[in-house]
C-alpha cells in the first residue's frame, strides 16, 4: 500500500486517445459475424491441459477410470498463479498423460483425457442470487474457485490479479472489448448477444477490485456490439467508450493510454499506476460463475479462415479437439494449409489440429494458400523507418534488428528490446518482408538464456572461492591447534601447484584404505577425521 | 536444438521495397521530363545508359557475392540508383565517363559495403562525387545545344536533330568528326544559374524574368526553375504516398531558407544569392526529396532525421556561398551521411513509459483521498 | 536593411554554433565512454567470466580463476572442455588470437551432465565431499551423501575419488529448450563456431 494512485484527473481524461504507431490492416471479422453465436456440438473426446495460462499447471484430483459429472473439479489450483480445470462434460477419465497442447512449436504438457458419455449429467450448481451479498473477498474465492484466466489470450489468472488490484488498490476498471485482430471477432459476438451479462460480470469484477471508475473501451468499427452496449449500461454505473479502430490497441498497456492518455511508466505493471485491465470475456465468464455458478468450462472462440464452409463464432467446450470444431464448420480439407491459434497479427501457428481447444484460445483461423502464401523472401532492410513509425512500444525496430543480426545482446538491451510486445506491427508494414518478430523472439530468448547462464556461473565462481577460503581457513586452524591433520593438509595447499597425478594417487590409496575397511566394517573411523568433519559439518 | 518456429504476424501490409522504388523512379519523372523539354534529350540519354550499366553491374556483383540475382534485382534499388546518378550527370557526357560513375556508385558505394541496407553513402553521389573530383571540367560543363541558351529562342532540342546531337555527345565514336559536333552544340560550358550567378553576377536569370519571357519559353534560366518546381511535384508526391517522412525534406529546405533570409544581400558583387535563387536556382528540390531521403544512408530516426536535414542544409548553403566547389548536394549529402549513425544512436525516440510520472495527479496520502472520496 | 547579418557576426554566430554543437556532442560522447569504461573490467575479471566456471581443473590448473590468470600470462585459450568451442571463440575475440581448435590433451567436448549419488550404495566415506570444488555434496562420515543439483557444475571430480562408484554423471538439459531461431542464424558467432569444432 506504499503507493497511492487516485486522480481524479481521470475524470477529465477519459475519452478516446491516440495510440503511439499502430496500423490499420484489413478487417475479416464479417464472415464470422454473420451467424448468431452457436453452442458446439458435444466431441466424443476431450482434452484437458493442467496449464492453459502463464503460471503453474494445476494438481489433478481424480484418477484414471473414475467417472465424473459436468462442472466437477478435474484438477485444484496449485499456489496463486494456478487455476482450477472443470468437466466440461460428465463421462470417464481415460488417462492422465501427456499429449499435444496449442503453442509455440511442438509442445506436450500433462492433459486429463475425459471420455464422454453424451449424457451431460451436470453437478449441482450453486447460483448466487444477489452477489452485493457478498464480500468482495468472498466474490474473489469465487471467481478463484471457478477456474477463469484472462481469456482474452494471454490468459493471467484472474482471481490473482484481482488480489493483487484489491493489495494495491485500483482506481480504474477497463473492460477490454477492443479486439483489434483482423479476424477475431469472439468479444464482438459476444457483446453483440450478451451484453447484459458482460455487463453484470464487469459490476461484479468492480466490486471485487474496489475500483471507482469502470468503463468498457470498445472499438468504432463494431456498431452492432456498441448499440448492445450502451442499451445494456442504460442503467448503469459503467462507462462505455469507443475507441478508434487500430491495432493493437488491445493490448494492456496501449488500451491503457487509449483510454487514460496516461503511459505505464517503464517497468512497472498497470496495477501500479492504479489501472486493471480484464477482458469482455472474462468479465462474461465472471459473471457465468457468480450469478449462474458455473465454473469456466466452455468460451466463445471464433472459427474463420476460407476453408471453413461456414465460419462461426462457436461457444465451445474447453477441451475440444481443433480438428473437431473445423469439422463442425464444414472444412474443405485440400484447401487447409495451416492453422493459426489466435489473430493473424499475433497468433501461434499450430503443429497440428489435433490440440485441445484451451481457454485462451480466442480464434482458430484455417490458413489457405490464397489468403496466407508463403511469405515473400527476406530481403535486406532499406532503414526507411516505417516499422518505427507503426511500433506502438516507440521502439527502434530497424536498430532492434540489425543488433539481433549481429548477435549484439548489450545493444539490444539498451534499445529496449524488452519493451516489444511482440505485436506484429513493424513486420506488417516492412517493405522488405523481414520476419521481424522471430529476430526480437530469438534474441529475448538469446538474452534470458545469456543471463541464466552468468547467474549460475556466477553462483559457482562464488561457491568455488568459499570452498578454497574454508579450506584455506581449516588449514590454519589446525595448524594453530596443532592437530594432527594439519601437516596433511598443508601438503594440500592451493599454493602448491595442482598435478593430477599426484591427485590421482592420493585417491587410488583412500579408495585402498576404504576398500579394506569396507571388509572389516568395523574399523573406527580415525580422530582425524573426525575432528575435519566436525568442522565441516 | 529445438524445431524451427516461424513467428506470427501471418499477414503483410501491401507496401514493397520493389514498389517503394518504382514509385522514387516515377515521382522524378516530371522533373526529367521538363529537364528534357528545356535541354534535349541528354538527361534521357544519360538515364538510360546508367539504368542498362547498373543493372548489368548489380546483377554480376550479386552472383559474385554467391546470391540469387532475381532476387536481388527485383528491389530495384540499383535502378534508383542509376536515375538519380543520370540525373546529376551533365547531359552530354561521355559514356566512358557515365560508366565509370556508376560502376563506381554500384561497386564501391554499395557491393563493397555489403550491398543495398548497409551502404553507409548515397552510391548514386559517391558515383558523382568520384567523377567530380577526377573529372572536374568535365562534370561542370553542360553541353546543352546553341540555341537553347539565347533567350526566348525558337529552337527545339526536342526535335530530332537535337536527338541525334545528343547521342553523339554521348557516343563520340559513332561520328567519323567528333569536333564538328562539338562545334555546333557545345556553345558553352554552362552550369546551373546559381553557379552562373556566383561566377558572373547575377545577369541571366533577371535578364530573362525582366524580359517578360512566358514560362515556357525556352532559356536554359527559366528552365532550371521549372525542373526545380517538377522535382518539389514529385517529392510532394512522395510525401503524399508516405514514401519518405517530412522531416529530412521540410529541415534541408527550412534550414536552406533561414540561412538565405539572414544572409541575403543586395548588389551585383555579392555571392549571397536570394532565398528563391537558392531554392529554385540549382538542384536543391531533387537534394532535398529525392538524395538525402534515400533511407539506408540516411538517419532512421524521425528525430535524427531533423538534424540530419539540418546537417545537410546548412552545408549546402555553406559550400555554395563559401566552398569552391560549384554545386554541392553531393558533398553535402556525403557529409550528413557521415553523421547519419552517430544521429541514430544519440536521437532515439522516448520509449512507451520511458520517464513517465506514476498517474497521481497530487500526492496526497490515501486517507485523505478516501476522505473526499464520498462527497463526490 | 540588406544585409540582415555581416559577414562578421556570421562568422561569429555560425562559429559559435558550432562550438556549442560540437560541445554538446562530445559531452555526450564522453558520457556514454564513461559508462562503457564503468562497465569495463580487468582483463583477468573479464576472461574469468567467459570461462564456464566449472571448476573442473580439466585445464591443469585448480579451478577457473587461476586458469584465467595463466591466459593473461600467455597461456593457450583452447585448454577448456566443458566452455567447449563457444568459450574459445570469445576468448579468441577478446584476446586478438586466432580461433583454435581445442586441444585434446585435456578432454572432449562433453553433453552438460550432473552427479547424482546411488543413495543406497552410499558408505558415507566422504570421499566425494572432498573432491567437490563448489562444495555441493552433503552429508556426514558414515551417512549416505546426496547432491544438492542446482549447485553441481558437472565437473566429475568426485566420480573418481568414489570408492564404490555409486556417482552417476546424468546429462541434463542445459538451459531452456531453444524454440526461436534467428532468421539469419549462420552468420556471425555461429560461422566461426564451427571452425572451432
Ligand atoms: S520497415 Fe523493414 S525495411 Fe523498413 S526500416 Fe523497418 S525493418 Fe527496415
Ligand atoms: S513487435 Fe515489438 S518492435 Fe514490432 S511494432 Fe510491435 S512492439 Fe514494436
Ligand atoms: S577446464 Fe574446468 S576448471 Fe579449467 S577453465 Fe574450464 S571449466 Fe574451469
Amino acid at each position: 500500500m506504499s503507493q497511492s494512485p487516485h486522480h481524479k484527473s481521470f475524470t477529465a481524461r477519459l475519452r478516446a486517445h491516440k495510440i503511439f504507431g499502430g496500423i490499420k490492416p484489413a478487417v475479416y471479422k464479417a464472415d464470422a459475424l454473420r451467424s448468431r453465436v452457436m453452442p458446439a456440438p458435444l466431441p466424443g473426446n476431450l482434452v484437458l491441459p493442467l496449464l492453459q495460462h502463464q503460471g503453474q499447471p494445476a494438481m489433478a484430483v481424480v484418477e484414471v477410470g473414475q467417472a465424473v459429472l459436468k462442472y466437477q473439479v478435474l484438477a485444484m489450483g496449485n499456489g496463486p498463479l494456478s487455476v482450477p480445470v472443470h468437466a466440461p462434460t460428465s463421462g470417464v477419465i481415460t488417462a492422465i498423460a501427456d499429449s499435444a497442447v496449442p503453442g509455440f512449436g511442438a509442445q506436450v504438457q500433462r492433459c486429463i483425457h475425459l471420455q464422454a458419455d453424451g449424457l451431460d449429467t451436470a453437478a449441482e450448481l450453486q447460483p448466487c442470487l444477489d452477489y452485493r451479498a457478498l464480500s468482495h473477498l468472498q466474490l474473489l474465492a469465487l471467481i478463484d474457485a471457478a477456474g477463469i484466466c484472462g481469456l482474452g489470450g494471454a490468459g493471467f489468472p484472474t482471481a490473482e490479479k484481482l488480489r493483487v488490484s484489491i493489495e494495491q488498490g485500483v482506481e480504474l476498471l477497463i473492460i477490454n472489448a477492443a479486439e483489434c485482430e483482423p479476424y477475431i471477432s469472439a468479444d464482438e459476438s459476444l457483446i453483440r448477444e450478451r451484453a447484459d451479462r458482460v455487463v453484470s460480470g464487469a459490476e461484479i469484477l468492480q466490486s471485487v477490485c474496489l475500483a471507482k471508475r469502470c468503463v468498457i473501451a470498445i472499438e468504432k468499427d463494431k456498431a452492432d456490439a456498441i448499440e448492445a452496449l450502451s442499451t445494456a449500461l442504460q442503467d448503469s454505473s459503467i462507462e462505455l467508450l469507443v475507441l478508434n479502430s487500430k491495432f493493437p490497441t488491445g493490448g494492456e498497456r496501449q488500451i491503457i493510454q487509449a483510454v487514460t492518455g496516461f503511459e505505464v511508466p517503464r517497468g512497472l505493471l498497470p496495477v501500479d499506476a492504479g489501472i486493471l485491465v480484464q477482458n469482455a470475456g472474462t468479465a462474461y465468464a465472471v459473471h457465468n460463475a457468480i450469478v449462474e455458478g458455473k465454473p469456466c468450462i466452455s468460451r466463445i472462440t471464433t472459427l474463420t479462415g476460407s476453408p471453413l464452409q461456414t465460419p462461426k463464432n462457436f461457444e465451445a467446450l474447453i477441451g475440444t479437439p481443433v480438428s473437431f470444431l473445423f469439422e463442425m464448420c464444414g472444412i474443405d480439407k485440400s484447401q487447409h494449409t495451416g492453422t493459426i491459434m489466435g489473430g493473424s497479427l499475433m497468433g501461434i501457428e499450430l503443429d497440428s489440429d489435433e490440440v485441445p481447444l484451451i481457454k485462451t484460445t480466442n480464434c482458430l483461423l484455417a490458413k489457405s494458400t490464397g489468403e496466407f502464401p508463403d511469405p515473400a523472401p527476406e530481403q535486406a532492410c532499406i532503414r526507411c523507418g516505417y516499422c518505427a513509425d507503426v511500433c506502438p512500444a516507440r521502439l527502434l525496430p530497424q536498430q532492434l534488428y540489425a543488433f539481433s543480426r549481429s548477435e549484439d545482446l548489450d545493444q539490444l538491451e539498451e534499445h529496449g528490446l524488452a519493451d516489444c510486445i511482440e505485436c506484429g506491427a513493424c513486420a506488417y508494414v516492412c517493405p522488405s518482408h523481414i520476419p521481424l518478430v522471430q529476430y526480437y523472439r530469438a534474441s529475448k530468448q538469446a538474452i534470458a538464456e545469456r543471463d541464466r547462464q552468468f547467474q549460475t556461473s556466477k553462483q559457482w565462481q562464488s561457491r568455488f572461492q568459499f570452498h578454497q577460503y574454508r579450506l584455506k581457513k581449516e588449514t590454519t586452524k589446525a595448524l594453530d591447534k596443532k592437530l594432527p591433520g594439519a601437516e596433511k593438509t598443508t601438503a594440500n595447499e592451493p599454493a602448491q601447484p595442482f598435478s593430477r597425478d599426484q591427485a590421482r594417487d592420493e585417491i587410488a590409496a583412500a579408495v585402498r584404505r576404504v576398500a579394506a575397511r569396507h571388509s572389516n566394517r568395523t574399523a573406527p573411523s580415525s580422530a582425524k577425521d573426525k575432528a575435519k568433519d566436525k568442522d565441516r559439518h | 536444438m529445438g524445431r524451427i518456429v516461424t513467428s506470427s504476424p501471418m499477414q503483410h501490409g501491401s507496401l514493397d521495397t520493389n514498389r517503394i522504388m518504382l514509385l522514387v523512379v516515377a515521382a522524378c519523372l516530371p522533373g526529367v521530363l521538363i529537364g528534357t523539354w528545356f535541354f534535349g534529350y541528354g538527361i534521357l540519354i544519360n538515364i538510360s545508359l546508367a539504368v542498362i550499366a547498373a543493372l548489368v553491374l548489380e546483377a554480376c556483383l550479386v552472383k559474385i557475392r554467391g546470391r540469387e540475382p532475381r532476387l536481388y534485382l527485383a528491389d530495384n534499388s540499383a535502378l534508383v540508383t542509376a536515375v538519380l546518378f543520370g540525373i546529376a550527370i551533365p547531359p552530354g557526357s561521355q559514356w566512358s565517363l557515365l560508366l565509370m560513375g556508376i560502376a563506381f556508385a554500384i561497386v564501391i558505394g554499395k557491393h563493397a559495403f555489403g550491398g543495398l541496407g548497409q551502404n553507409a553513402f548515397n552510391p548514386a553521389m559517391c558515383g558523382y562525387l568520384f567523377l567530380l573530383l577526377t573529372f572536374p571540367l568535365e562534370m561542370t560543363s553542360w553541353h546543352i545545344p546553341n540555341d537553347a541558351i539565347v533567350a526566348g529562342s525558337s529552337f527545339s532540342p526536342i526535335a530530332w536533330q537535337g536527338f541525334l546531337q545528343a547521342l553523339l555527345l554521348t557516343f563520340p565514336f559513332l561520328t567519323s568528326d567528333p569536333s564538328g559536333i562539338q562545334a555546333t552544340v557545345d556553345g558553352l560550358a554552362m552550369a546551373t544559374p546559381l553557379i552562373e550567378f556566383k561566377m558572373a553576377g547575377p545577369n541571366a536569370l533577371r535578364a530573362a524574368q525582366e524580359n517578360g519571357l512566358s514560362l515556357f519559353a525556352r532559356s536554359s534560366q527559366t528552365g532550371w526553375e521549372l525542373v526545380n518546381f517538377g522535382y518539389l511535384l514529385g517529392g510532394l508526391f512522395l510525401l503524399f504516398k508516405r514514401i519518405i517522412n517530412w522531416h529530412i525534406p521540410v529541415s534541408i529546405l527550412a534550414t536552406i531558407v533561414v540561412l538565405s533570409i539572414l544572409f541575403y544581400a543586395p548588389g551585383s558583387t555579392s555571392i549571397y544569392g536570394t532565398t528563391y535563387l537558392h531554392l529554385f536556382g540549382s538542384a536543391t528540390m531533387i537534394g532535398a526529396f529525392f538524395i538525402a531521403t534515400d533511407p539506408v544512408s540516411a538517419a532512421t530516426t524521425n528525430k535524427g532525421r531533423l538534424v540530419y536535414g539540418i546537417i545537410i542544409g546548412a552545408s549546402i548553403y555553406a559550400i555554395r556561398v563559401w566552398g569552391s566547389y560549384l554545386d554541392s548536394i553531393a558533398i553535402a549529402v556525403l557529409f550528413g551521411n557521415f553523421c547519419a549513425p552517430l544521429l541514430d544512436h544519440f536521437c532515439r525516440p522516448r520509449l512507451y513509459g520511458e520517464n513517465r510520472p506514476l498517474p497521481t495527479t497530487e500526492n496526497l496520502p490515501r486517507a485523505a483521498a478516501e476522505n473526499n472520496e464520498p462527497g463526490s | 536593411m540588406y544585409p540582415l547579418i555581416d559577414t562578421i557576426y556570421v562568422q561569429v554566430i555560425s562559429g559559435s554554433l558550432v562550438l556549442l554543437l560540437a560541445a554538446h556532442l562530445g559531452l555526450k560522447i564522453w558520457q556514454a565512454l564513461l559508462r562503457q569504461r564503468l562497465l569495463q573490467r580487468s582483463l583477468l575479471e573479464r576472461i574469468n567470466r567467459l570461462l564456464p566456471q566449472t571448476q573442473c581443473g580439466q585445464c591443469g590448473y585448480e579451478g577457473c580463476l587461476p586458469y584465467a590468470r595463466e591466459i593473461c600470462r600467455g597461456d593457450a585459450i583452447n585448454k577448456c572442455p566443458p566452455g567447449g568451442p563457444e568459450t574459445i571463440v570469445r576468448l579468441a575475440a577478446l584476446m586478438h588470437r586466432p580461433v583454435e581448435p581445442l586441444n585434446p590433451a585435456h578432454g572432449q567436448v562433453k553433453p552438460f551432465a550432473v552427479a547424482v549419488i546411488r543413495e543406497a550404495e552410499c558408505i558415507g566415506c566422504t570421499k566425494c565431499i572432498q573432491a567437490c570444488p563448489v562444495d555441493a555434496i552433503i552429508g556426514g562420515p558414515k551417512l549416505m551423501h546426496t547432491v544438492i543439483e542446482q549447485e553441481c557444475t558437472g565437473c566429475d571430480l568426485c566420480v573418481e575419488p568414489c570408492p564404490v562408484d555409486c556417482i552417476d554423471m546424468i546429462s541434463r538439459a542445459w538451459g531452456n529448450p531453444v524454440i526461436w531461431l534467428l532468421p539469419s542464424s549462420g552468420v556471425g558467432v555461429r560461422q566461426q563456431l564451427d571452425t572451432a569444432v
